[in-house]
């Protein structure tokens, strides 16, 4: 396969820079001066819209985890004139898809409707946003839905070993979600508190839109007026503290009854706007960015130790972190972690020119491969706003990866890969030592 | 080849003058033109360009998946999929990911009952490539023991992660086992029994291999940013000199499991809430009584398929029994299928209310009570999302992959829109009165170890 594997890697260069121009986006400022990223395209009579506002479940107030969950999940139960069913009614005559949630950081929606629906589909974004009911029957179902979610949740491995690797990644900072903090308050909030949380989130202050699909400039900036124009223009939102990330290894593990054990291990990153941050992506991808990486082929492939094993870099606004993901049957699990530990040790010797390449021709590629549909190019670019990336960051990406070299990524490797800065997670009942960090 | 026209305004003003407005308008909506080819050895071959991204999917999908696999030696099916990213007499072991990767494209697979189905993402300029690899994995498999039993421990944790790990999976499996008859087809799971994977080895996957993997008992869908013409010259060069194999006609069995009605309950000190269902033996396009299949599609978007369906009306909003109610039937398959109902209590209600509440609302569809007005509301649900599953390249080819490896046809796909605006509500009545019997039914409960009265 040599010839083949010259004829591609040749090849990769020309690709980076042709789709660099795949999709073209338009900046739009509404007469009311809101802002939205637009990206025309009329194939399917289709539009997405994505969004958030500033504020997410991290600003909860205090005694009040997970009111912003609870608040986001109300705002299409009913609006204005409309009670939950009617409203819901209205959303399915018109086939409109239109849903909000809390991550920490923001309280995001999604709108998506058939072009020949548009009016409609806005009309009932504005209403969800500017005239939500919150009746307390509703209350009181979501309320034991969130509850009923979190017993769920607290039994399935990978989501405990989630939560409890961000309590201990980020004890006393407002980025450790704490679920039992939740079900302790949830079943205290009252409606005025929602009420009051709605009012404080639901600005026009760090809205931020991208809309993708069959519709113009013209018409999105009437319809997001109408949506949004009526929201107060709201206050800047308070800085989170400043987060200090671990300097001592620790290991949780969470006893559970299940055949196989999820783990995760958590090392701080680099912030978003490092010079490294593009070696740190390069970095991630070949230790367990896919079917190529250390990991992959030394845990899973050599032997046959986990189905899934994977690295990725996660970022918040104040925070990053590079994550290890793998879940391996109770008794091979201690081999697990010793393989990857490995593994973390030896890429801080630095990466081959081979794998360098092949990760920098993935790279530049596979953003295009998220281009599946309007809500997935919808959700892409809403995400790059929302990591304060300029509009031409795309064009640009493939040669910020390409101007990656081997030392950046052995520099960028020695800067995260810290023993002394390592949280283990195992969730399960793992056999044998696992506890040495 | 055959070049087809999309689905135009005429079916809908022919047909549906009389209906309301939104139904005739979503009926408008012209699906994406797709063109279709068979080689001479027998490989079909479905083309759905679409210029929107500088990305193309191919999915090559085989007729043949875990429901073809006999007692003792379930899994074979998915473990062959595992298998098929080993090598081949032209390439190394694992290279077909490290060059779809290498390349700036993504892979994976997939193992169904009826369906086994390969597909990579990747620039345009890029699909020769993975059409020469994925034709030479056709017919060059080197299947070997030594690669074989580091992925034999990878398929037993893949299991563990989806199964052995999640209680309702496992009640599933169980459950499953009683509709369709123990150790029949489609109550074997696609993962396979541990036990039976642990015993496979190289002589059963490669019988299997020769005995299914042919490009006459296969589809090649190929959507994105390519044409017709290019692809049908590439397919040609690489699947044409594949030779086709005898296949043997695939079965299903036309009954489901004896004794039905049963019960089947999994009492796990990992479920926190219960959970209550009822599935029904349900015809679908190929078995059973097929014409209720697409007034069954409309029954279960009217009763359980949205929050203001009747369930969810009556058992979450009205009577606060439930957190959420669901209904679910899915008429894509060789054999028969099934209807589920699906019931999250609400805490502290008991298994009667929730059966007599669900038995209450049944029993207004048997007695007749279904309006025409539900019926066309329903209805347009179900157009608008074939409508967005068009705006996604990846729904668009699983789509096809479904329909044709299941003997359905093109000219089928096309018509769905007309036969799903076409029912009635008392052809939903009368498909209600066909599934909704003791004699098909299996009920589940998944509870906390102490159990859930």
């Amino acid at each position: 396969m040599t010839v083949l594997r010259c004829m591609a890697l040749a090849l990769g260069l020309a690709l980076a820079a042709s789709r660099a121009e795949a999709i073209e986006i338009k900046e739009i400022t509404t007469p009311l001066g809101i802002k939205a990223w637009l990206v025309e395209d009329s194939s399917t009579p289709v539009v997405a819209l994505s969004f958030s506002f500033a504020s997410g479940s991290s600003s909860d107030p205090e005694n009040g985890q997970g009111l912003t969950s609870l608040t986001a999940s109300l705002l299409t139960d009913g609006a204005g004139p409309l009670d939950a069913q009617a409203f819901k009614q209205r959303q399915e005559d018109a086939s409109v898809g239109l849903g909000f949630g809390a991550s920490l950081e923001n309280v995001t929606g999604s709108l998506r409707l058939l072009s020949a629906h548009r009016d409609e589909a806005f009309e009932l974004l504005r209403l969800a946003v500017t005239e939500p009911r919150f009746d307390s029957d509703r209350i009181e179902q979501r309320r034991s839905q969130i509850i009923v979610g979190l017993s769920q949740a607290d039994q399935r491995p990978a989501s405990v070993a989630q939560r409890t690797m961000m309590a201990a990644v980020f004890a006393g900072h407002p980025y450790a979600a704490n679920s039992s903090g939740v079900r302790e308050n949830l079943p205290t909030v009252t409606q005025q508190q929602i009420r009051d949380r709605a009012a404080s989130v639901l600005t026009r202050n760090g809205l931020i839109v991208t809309a993708v699909g069959d519709i113009d400039a013209a018409e999105l900036s009437r319809l997001l007026d109408r949506a949004f124009g009526g929201l107060p223009a709201g206050a800047p939102r308070p800085e989170l503290p400043i987060w200090t990330p671990p300097t001592k290894p620790q290991s949780v593990n969470v006893d559970r009854p299940v055949p196989q054990s999820s783990v995760l291990i958590a090392l701080p990153a680099i912030p978003r706007d490092d010079p490294d941050w593009h070696a740190a992506v390069v970095l991630a991808h070949i230790l367990g960015g896919g079917q190529q990486s250390r990991l992959f082929t030394e845990v899973r492939e050599k032997r046959g130790l986990a189905y899934s094993v994977s690295s990725a870099l996660r970022t918040q606004r104040n925070a990053s972190l590079l994550v290890v993901a793998t879940g391996s049957a109770s008794e091979r699990v201690a081999d697990s972690l010793r393989v990857i530990k490995a593994e973390l040790v030896r890429i801080r010797e630095g990466v081959t020119d081979q794998e360098l390449a092949e990760a920098k021709t993935y790279l530049s590629g596979s953003m295009a491969l998220l281009l599946d549909s309007s809500s997935s190019v919808a959700n892409l670019l809403h995400s790059l706003q929302v990591d304060r990336q300029p509009r031409d960051y795309l064009d640009r990406r493939a040669a910020l990866i390409g101007a990656v070299k081997a030392e950046d990524v052995r520099r960028v490797a020695r800067r995260i890969l810290r023993e002394e800065a390592m949280t283990t997670v195992v969730v399960g009942k793992p056999a044998g030592a696992i506890a040495e960090p | 080849m055959r070049r087809r026209a999309a689905l135009g305004g005429l079916l809908a003003a022919t047909l549906l003058t009389p209906r309301a407005s939104a139904l005739a308008s979503l009926l408008h909506v012209s699906r994406r033109p797709s063109d279709t080819f068979t080689l001479p050895n027998g490989l079909e071959v479905v083309v759905l360009p679409s210029s929107r991204a500088p990305i193309v999917t191919q999915l090559l999908v085989y007729r043949v998946g875990s429901a073809d696999e006999t007692y003792g030696r379930t899994g074979i099916a998915h473990f062959l999929e595992h298998m098929m990213f080993k090598g081949t007499g032209v390439l190394a072991a694992s290279e077909f990911s490290r060059t779809v990767a290498r390349n700036g494209g993504r892979d994976n697979a997939f193992t169904g009952f009826d369906m086994t189905g390969y597909h990579q993402t990747i620039a345009p300029d890029r699909l020769e490539l993975v059409m020469r690899m994925e034709a030479d994995r056709m017919v060059n498999l080197r299947i070997l023991e030594s690669e074989l039993r580091p992925e034999r421990e990878v398929v037993l944790e893949e299991r563990r992660m989806r199964v052995d790990n999640v209680p309702s999976a496992m009640l599933d499996e169980a459950a499953r086992e009683q509709l369709f008859g123990l150790h029949k087809p489609y109550a074997m799971p696609t993962a396979g029994y541990a036990d039976d994977v642990k015993r496979l080895g190289v002589g059963d996957l490669s019988a299997f291999y020769r005995r299914f993997y042919a490009p006459n008992n296969a589809v090649l869908i190929v959507a994105g940013d390519t044409t017709t013409e290019a692809v049908h010259k590439l397919a040609e060069k690489h699947y044409g000199p594949v030779p086709a194999r005898a296949i043997v006609p695939r079965k299903r069995p036309a009954e489901g499991g004896a004794g039905l009605p049963q019960r089947v309950t999994r009492a796990d000190v990992r479920v926190p809430e219960p959970r209550w269902s009822r599935d029904f033996l349900a015809p679908s396009y190929r078995a059973g009584e097929t014409r209720h299949a697409h007034a069954l599609q409309v029954l279960t978007r009217l009763f359980g398929g949205s929050e203001t369906s009747r369930l969810s009306r009556a058992l979450v909003a009205q009577d606060k029994i439930a957190l959420s109610a669901y209904s679910g039937y899915g008429p894509t398959a060789l054999g028969l299928t099934s209807f589920e109902i699906t019931v999250q209590p609400m805490r502290g209600r008991s298994v009667a209310e929730v059966e007599t509440a669900v038995g209450n609302q049944m029993k207004r569809v048997l007695d007749g009570d279904v309006t025409a007005q539900e019926v066309e509301r329903a209805q347009n649900q179900l157009l608008a999302s074939a409508i967005y599953s068009q705006d996604s390249l990846a729904s668009g080819t699983r789509l096809y992959a479904n329909a044709l490896s299941t003997g359905g046809s093109i000219a089928e796909l096309d018509d769905w829109p007309r036969a799903i605006a076409a029912v009635r509500p008392n052809d939903v009545v009368a498909a209600a009165r066909h599934i909704w019997r003791d004699e098909g039914a299996v009920t589940s409960l998944l509870t906390p170890a102490e159990g859930w009265k």
